[in-house]
């Protein structure tokens, strides 16, 4: 039986997986993937599946070859740049490859709407020799994710499910099948020298590898003949269209008003590249146009093989700058795209028209930039908002400038003004890192005239948190690390961690204590505190500040967005002398300033109090209050 | 939550629909925007610029924001109430949301604006200003499928102890349009959208 239901990518993504029988499923929570691990935890007990966040997508990883090499269908869920955390056992596992089946999901995200880069998994796939499918619709990942299990169990290869934010997180009605309790009859581990990669091993599994990318190629030009993921069809012009994922969309629907002008080469199976049944498509075509989002993956296959077989065609894509190089595509982006092409290519096709909006765009007043920034009561708020002042304090007695290493979470948005609280931000875990590196160069060329400051998330801490400790203990890095600990994985949408005490599928489980793995790895100074009191904070962080080497605090405190505010704050107009420091310090998106000059609260207060607590004038307080 | 809320209620009424959301950095009191395409031909979820049937603006200058989307003909349903933001971004303009509403009601020639906010807040919850706009726009026969089927969706949706509180923001938003149901709808004049 089958019923259609509306379902996020993502969903469709999970329930796929767990209609091909996943056993069990590993992941790291990071947008837009985080929603295939959560759907498969929320019904794990139901059908019998073993679904756990890891710290990290290396432990995601290997978590699940683990449960691969013992036979099992397994899924790991990343997004993009958690597949670089994971890429080390990656490259290896490729030669090895895997028993039962192993579907790697990975979360491209063009734009980025909320990523640190737009890098693009199928050159991933390409670089790691492992196969790439790309689906482009919800629907399309829900049919590719059983695919990706049966060419994984079939070919002993680990398969990248790869999809972009507009797949991910577009909802769909999607048609899909009853899901049976699924068998945990999984083999076992079966001892063998297969498992184990040395040199040798690698030696003689490199030619194999290399064989399966041209049996995979044949095998995806097959799929051309029943249409079923790839298709292609013949146009009235010699002009052709290739694409894939939701690019493929785009362009259908850009050229809707030429029907049966192009010819149209549509893959859902991008890595390794159907070959011969690209070959069979340019024949016949003097101009290409390819329309693909991130790097012009399918343009430089497609160079290619015009190259090896000599032919006499044009190819238009982003290499001759018909196509942006970079930023999220969409149909508008398309149509300019293909009509750069047309002009170029010299044809007698029409150009293709835009839509003219019902308003002139140019008569809109110009409107404010409305940017991310911390919630409204975020407890990071008030620890940058301390260590600030702590900072200032550092500078004006002692003349020692501090410097602010960033991480990547909700607290990334402490480099919004006012706070400017984020002097670097490269990637997981290395704020840490960064100011160990900064606090070794000071020492020879500032004289020790610069303090490090290290902030990290909670979740961060666990992910790749304490092996950056470890090393800026070990060589006596003088940094001072804050840990934001606000309980929960916010960032992604509030996945427990090894901190929480609760598993994704809700079962209790030890509690790892930040502070105590702190104290184990040797920083000399570990305090714990509360983050509603702004002074305490500012204590603790000069405290820290002013150790020598490696000190820490961890501030706790909880996440807004998923705990009740207590009461809201509101401003006495008697006592106000419109000041307005709680709106030039702190940048509260509950606080605005109307034309009289007073501040005004919004009722998405959540009672944080840190404007009271910041108001010279005691003009901040409990709405009950006045 | 709306687009879902739209997208689910269109499938129970018998469309094919396709959304795109924004998830994740974008959410954190920045600008979103949220696409819903509901029919048989829908193609991507991303809505091509000058084609969209109606804009639902949770917020004055968003709804600004995104016009660029609306085709001609096409309806406009604003919240009056601004969200003001905390700080002024570098390059960003003094937020002025009553010359916007007025930029908005002379310039489109089929809107609803209304402070949905002060409606859903007068009725139980400010929170639920975005139920307040879809039924509105129910309500003003603005979609096409009839009240009912986001009734429906939203009873399933909504956890049992803010259900009455929705059920009142919703029938007084639709009671709100009701002068409004059909085709030569007029402006609503613009209450001070600010809540304090």
């Amino acid at each position: 039986m089958s019923s259609k239901r509306i379902l996020m990518g993502n969903e469709a993504i999970a329930f796929g997986a767990m209609k091909a029988g996943v056993q069990i499923a590993s992941g790291y929570p990071g947008t837009p993937s985080s929603e295939v691990m959560e759907t498969i935890a929320s019904h794990a007990k139901e059908y019998g599946i073993y679904a756990e966040w890891a710290t990290n997508e290396k432990v995601a990883l290997e978590t699940a070859v683990g449960a691969a090499y013992s036979g099992a269908n397994a899924i790991v869920t990343m997004k993009q740049v958690g597949l670089n955390v994971a890429s080390d056992p990656l490259m290896s596992l490729s030669y090895i490859g895997v028993k039962g089946s192993l579907v790697i999901l990975v979360s491209d995200d063009p734009g980025p709407h909320s990523s640190q880069t737009e890098q693009d998994t199928r050159a991933f796939g390409h670089f790691a020799n492992i196969p790439v499918l790309d689906p482009s619709t919800p629907q399309e990942a829900y049919n590719m994710t059983l695919l990706a299990f049966r060419l994984s169990h079939e070919m002993e290869t680990p398969v990248i499910l790869r999809t972009t934010t507009r797949v991910s997180h577009g909802c769909a009605d999607v048609v899909i099948g009853d899901i049976a309790p699924i068998p945990r009859d999984i083999e076992g581990f079966v001892k063998d020298t297969r498992w184990t990669i040395f040199p040798k091993l690698t030696a003689q599994r490199h030619p194999l590898l290399e064989d399966l990318q041209l049996r995979l190629s044949d095998c995806f030009s097959e799929y051309f003949e029943d249409n079923s993921f790839n298709s292609l069809s013949k146009g009235s012009s010699r002009i052709g269209i290739a694409a894939s994922g939701v690019s493929y969309l785009y362009a259908m629907e850009a050229v809707r008003k030429l029907p049966g002008v192009f010819s149209v080469f549509k893959t859902a199976t991008v890595y390794p590249f159907p070959e011969k049944a690209a070959l069979d498509f340019l024949k016949g075509i003097t101009d290409l146009i390819v329309v693909e989002e991130l790097d012009p993956y399918m343009e430089e296959q497609f160079l290619q093989l015009a190259g090896k077989h000599h032919l006499n065609v044009n190819i238009y894509g982003k290499k001759n700058g018909c196509f942006p190089v970079s930023g999220e595509y969409d149909v508008d982006v398309v149509i300019d795209g293909i009509n750069s092409s047309l002009e170029r290519g010299n044809t007698d096709v029409p150009g293709l028209s835009h839509s003219p909006p019902a308003i002139n765009l140019k008569e809109v007043p110009s409107l404010l930039i409305r940017a991310p920034t911390l919630c409204a009561g975020c407890m990071h708020r008030t620890v940058f908002y301390a260590f600030k002042k702590a900072a200032g304090k550092l500078r004006s007695q002692k003349g020692i400038d501090s410097v602010f290493s960033g991480d990547i979470g909700c607290y990334t948005l402490g480099n919004a003004r006012p706070l400017n609280m984020v002097d670097t931000c490269l990637c997981m875990g290395a704020g840490i890192s960064i100011a160990a590196g900064l606090s070794h160069t000071q020492e020879y060329s500032n004289n020790g005239k610069a303090k490090q400051i290290a902030f990290i998330g909670d979740s961060t801490f666990f992910h790749s948190g304490i092996a950056a400790v470890v090393s800026a203990v070990y060589n006596s890095a003088d940094i001072t690390i804050a840990v934001l600990d606000n309980r929960t994985t916010a960032m992604t949408g509030h996945q427990p961690h090894p901190g929480i005490g609760i598993t994704a599928v809700g079962s209790p489980a030890k509690i790892i204590d930040i502070a105590e793995v702190l104290k184990s790895c040797g920083v000399g100074l570990v305090r714990t505190i509360e983050a509603d009191g702004l002074d305490g904070c500012i204590d603790a962080a000069t405290e820290a500040m002013q150790f020598e080497g490696p000190s820490a605090v961890v501030f706790r405190g909880k996440c807004v967005a998923i705990s009740k505010g207590e009461g809201q704050y509101i401003v006495d107009e008697d006592k106000c002398t419109g000041c307005k420091l709680c709106i030039s310090q702190l940048g509260c998106p509950a606080i605005f300033s109307i034309s009289s000059g007073l501040p005004v609260i919004q009722d998405t207060c959540s009672g944080c109090g840190l404007c009271a607590q910041t108001c010279p004038s005691e003009a901040i307080v409990l709405k009950e209050v006045l | 939550m709306a687009p879902r809320l739209l997208a689910t209620a269109a499938m129970d009424a018998g469309f094919h629909v396709a959304t795109a959301e924004t998830i994740g950095m974008a959410q954190r009191e920045g600008s979103v925007t949220s696409h819903v395409r509901i029919g048989d031909d829908v193609y991507g979820s991303l809505i091509p610029q000058g084609t969209a049937d109606l804009i639902i603006g949770l917020e004055p200058a968003e709804a600004a924001r995104n016009l660029r989307y609306l085709r001609k003909g096409g309806s406009v349903v604003v919240n009056g109430h601004a969200i003001m933001p905390s700080t002024q971004g570098k390059g960003s303009e003094e937020y002025d949301p009553d010359r916007l509403i007025g930029f908005l009601n002379d310039n489109c020639p089929d809107i609803i604006s209304a402070d949905f906010t002060r409606l859903a807040k007068d009725a139980g919850t400010y929170k639920a200003a975005n139920v307040a706009m879809i039924a509105a726009a129910a309500g003003a026969g603005l979609l096409p499928f009839s009240q009912e089927y986001l009734w429906d969706v939203l009873e399933k949706m909504i956890p049992e102890k803010y259900r009455d509180v929705n059920r009142r923001v919703f029938d007084r938003a639709i009671e709100s349009v009701s002068d409004t149901k059909g085709k030569g709808m007029e402006s609503r004049a613009f209450n001070d959208g600010r809540v304090r």
